[in-house]
């Protein structure tokens, strides 16, 4: 079974559709990379999985997301549940305007009480997790506003790693990072792949081929082609997509 | 943008213009400036004497006694209304800027001590009214009545009123006395918020101008005398001189009156003038003394 | 021609901005100049600290320690009420509430702030007053607490509007990402947001203050403006401010009472100077 499958899912911002009939199966502990040009619904279906688009007044949804067999749109289903076990990861690193230490801690703190020792060893643990303990661990009360952009989008992996996710849905993570920053980043990916379910969007193709094992290319809220990374780059089944990689649009 | 900074800058001037221009319309007109309790009787003064006079314009305006009189000393009114005599401090700035200060007796304010219409207390002598506003006397069983703590309320110290109060009153007429309102009386700012709370609070005690008596208070009778004769408060009482807290309202002008300034003095101290004092309730002067 | 339009507009602005400069030094310079008079006759100490406020006794007693701790009682009164009903209504509109309640909660706060002192004073006097004193069987209802509630009201627009704008500029960000962390809205508020937008809401505090503190009619009409020194919120009390008001129509120009309340003036601008200045800092206080 998949990690994560989507059944039919139709969005609509009021009249618009911006996502249209899309059926994608995301296997577990791989990078799922969507590509495609701006605007195309790549990031609205990545928020449909920890479900960010139901803060959007008068949108739409309809179909099915199945995350470990479990449909997401169901009523009642724990938001908060939901969202510790599906993470994310912005565009633009969003530490939150608190230390180094109540960042991480912020997630543990959130879903239940801890005693100082615990979180100090979940900090620490996390820190490690995207090499920023060597680095920091002088300064864990600095505000985390203060780091480099590619220290806070680190921080904000650490910050997802400490609440124990399943699956890491990244928007477009390195797109405020410089080359230097991003291919740093990427190899944190690479790492992380071995504990997480990752799905990332980029509009970055080099990207896409590097990082991901599958690759989902959109365009005007459909799912044009999913498959293997290097099926989709090399061989595409869809004229769409070869003009898409090929840069003939975009 | 360029219209808004053109209208800025318009206004700015006109800021200054506007002062400016006031100060020049004002030489042809008559200014009387000073009490509050007297701000509307000057201006009933103004009005009929302007239907009788049209050549003349008058411009009564309040900001109290003291208010009027430095105005007056600084030669920015024609006439200062007051509801207190002129202090010694007073007169001598006046003599230094070269006035000759003259004072005219206008009309009378008698004022009425007030109570809960509950309250079973007739009649106070001025040494319990003295104790009373004080701080000496507090418990309304020292004076005959419930064994209930005495709520004090006086007018503010802007107020000719308080003044008046507390020298022929506290002091009994001995206006140097060392006697002060206690620091508990509650000073309020007008004397419609007297008699609300007055009308309100079954321990409180207050004063107030003949006029704004009404049925929601109950006055009480006064005597200088221990032992009386106690008198209740009315303009007859007044008039006759037996009833012992009356004040008399003032006007000052800087020189001895001329021109129109004299005419409209003439006219207040008239017949017709002191019916206006009437229908204004406060009292009219009566017999020449 | 349009160089010089330009040069002229140019120098009124610049002559609006120093006018306007001047002016507070103008007044801060009138206001010490008498003020500062009253210490030739009467030693600061006992201003400061006499308990006695007589200006019209021989020799005038002018200690303002009842007056300054008539005004920090009904101003303290006043923020401890309008603080967290501000900060609430402040979250609710930038937060919680939907588009048409958020509308419609603004334009009621704002005609909050449009109520003229003296109304507040009116209705406080004839519906406040009786309450606070048929509530606490007082003999009077013109105490300070009757005061800070109705400072309360003329301060939580100035603290609503304030706070709601430092609220709603939280970078959405901050927001998503404790959202998607799992956290909930309200945890979302009170760990990010409220945090967030702190240096905004210590501002809107201070100035609520500032407008408390400087505030006279209202006070006047419903404190019952007795110079005693305040044991608790619901005695009458005498604020510096009222004190001025009350006193200046009638004082002798020139006499120890008239210089003594220029000085209490110029307390009062250095406190509210001090507030202001307090206000702005947070307001301009960078992250550590």
């Amino acid at each position: 079974m998949s990690k994560i499958d989507i059944q039919n899912l139709d969005l609509f911002y009021g009249p618009f559709q911006a996502l249209i009939n899309v059926n994608l199966a995301i296997e577990e502990k791989m990078i799922t990379a969507l590509i495609g040009p701006s605007g195309c619904g790549k990031s609205t279906l990545l928020r449909c999985l920890n479900r960010m688009n139901d803060l959007i007044d008068g949108v739409k949804i309809t179909g099915k997301v199945l995350i470990d067999g479990e449909n997401i749109y169901e009523n009642g289903t724990d938001l908060v549940m939901l969202r510790k076990k599906v993470g994310m990861v912005f565009q633009r690193p969003n530490p939150f305007p608190l230390s180094i230490f109540d960042n991480i801690a912020y997630g543990p703190r959130t879903h239940g009480n801890m005693n100082q020792a615990e979180l100090e060893d979940i900090v620490e643990k996390s820190l490690r997790h995207v090499e920023l303990w060597d680095i920091l661990k002088d300064k864990l009360d600095y505000s985390a506003l203060n780091l480099s952009l590619e220290q806070q989008q680190r921080l904000c992996i650490a910050r997802l790693v400490a609440v124990t996710p399943d699956v890491m849905l990244m928007d477009e993570p390195c797109s405020a990072l410089d080359p230097v920053a991003t291919s740093k980043i990427e190899e944190l990916m690479a790492e992380l792949k071995k504990h997480y379910t990752i799905l990332i969007v980029t509009h970055n193709m080099q990207q896409a081929a590097r990082v991901s094992d599958r690759t989902g290319f959109m365009l005007l809220g459909k799912l044009m082609e999913y498959g293997e990374t290097r099926q989709v780059f090399t061989t595409p089944k869809e004229i769409k997509t070869e003009e898409y990689i090929t840069g003939r649009y975009g | 943008m360029k219209t808004k900074v053109m209208v800025c800058s318009f206004l700015f001037f006109i800021g200054i213009l506007v002062p400016l221009t006031g100060a020049i319309a004002a030489e042809g007109s008559i200014q009387i400036k000073g009490s509050d309790t007297m701000v509307n009787l000057g201006q009933a003064w103004a009005e009929e004497f302007m239907a009788e006079n049209s050549q003349v314009s008058l411009a009564v305006t309040g900001g109290g006694s003291g208010t009027g009189i430095a105005a007056l000393i600084n030669g920015t009114c024609d006439i200062a209304e007051a509801s207190r005599d002129m202090k010694p401090q007073e007169w001598e700035q006046a003599k230094k800027s070269g006035h000759d200060v003259h004072e005219f007796k206008v009309a009378v304010d008698a004022l009425a001590v007030v109570v809960h219409p509950s309250n079973p207390v007739k009649e106070l002598t001025f040494d319990q009214l003295s104790g009373i506003f004080t701080g000496k006397i507090i418990n309304w069983n020292e004076v005959g009545g419930k064994d209930q703590k005495i709520l004090v309320l006086s007018r503010d110290r802007n107020s000719g009123t308080h003044v008046y109060f507390l020298e022929h009153v506290l002091r009994k007429g001995n206006e140097k006395g060392p006697e002060q309102y206690a620091p508990a009386t509650l000073m309020l700012p007008s004397t419609q918020a007297i008699i609300d709370e007055v009308s309100q609070s079954d321990s409180a005690i207050g004063y107030v101008g003949l006029g704004y008596v009404s049925p929601k208070v109950k006055t009480v009778a006064a005597s200088k005398m221990n032992g009386g004769p106690f008198v209740q408060p009315s303009k007859a009482a007044a008039m006759d001189k037996t009833y012992p807290i009356a004040r008399p309202l003032l006007f000052y002008t800087a020189q001895a009156p001329q021109g129109s300034v004299k005419a409209f003095l003439d006219f207040v101290l008239s017949a017709k003038g002191q019916e206006i004092v009437e229908t204004m309730d406060f009292v009219p002067l009566g017999k020449k003394e | 021609m349009r160089r010089f339009k330009e040069f002229l507009i140019e120098k009124i602005i610049l002559l609006n901005g120093f006018a306007c400069i001047l002016f507070v030094i103008l007044i801060f310079f009138f206001l010490a100049k008498d003020g500062l008079t009253l210490f030739k006759t009467v030693s600061p100490w006992h201003f400061l600290f006499g308990t006695l406020w007589n200006p019209l006794a021989e020799p005038p007693q002018v200690g303002i320690l009842p007056l300054f701790l008539g005004s920090l009682i009904v101003t303290l009164g006043a923020t401890v009420i309008s603080v967290p009903l501000g900060m609430a209504c402040a979250i609710f509109i930038g937060e919680i509430a939907p588009r048409w309640i958020r509308e419609l909660l603004k334009a009621g706060v704002e005609l909050l702030a449009a109520i003229p002192s003296i109304v507040i004073g009116f209705i406080g006097m004839t519906m406040l007053g009786p309450i606070v004193k048929n509530l606490f069987h007082l003999p009077t209802g013109l105490t300070a607490l009757t005061g800070s509630l109705a400072l309360a009201f003329m301060a939580i627009p100035t603290i609503v509007s304030i706070m709601e704008d430092a609220i709603s500029s939280v970078p959405r960000s901050y927001k998503e990402g404790s959202l998607a962390l799992g956290a909930t809205h309200w945890q979302t508020i009170h760990r990010v947001i409220i945090p967030a937008a702190s240096s905004g809401i210590v501002a809107a505090v201070m100035l609520g203050i500032g407008r408390v503190i400087g505030e006279t009619m209202a006070v006047m009409m419903l404190t019952g403006n007795a110079s005693v020194l305040p044991k608790t919120i619901l005695e009458p009390v005498r604020t510096m401010t009222a004190t001025i008001a009350a006193e200046m129509g009638e004082t002798v120009r020139g006499s120890e009472h008239y210089f003594a309340l220029f000085a209490l003036g110029l307390v009062l601008f250095v406190i509210t100077f001090f507030i202001n200045l307090a206000a702005d800092a947070a307001l301009h206080q960078k992250q550590k």
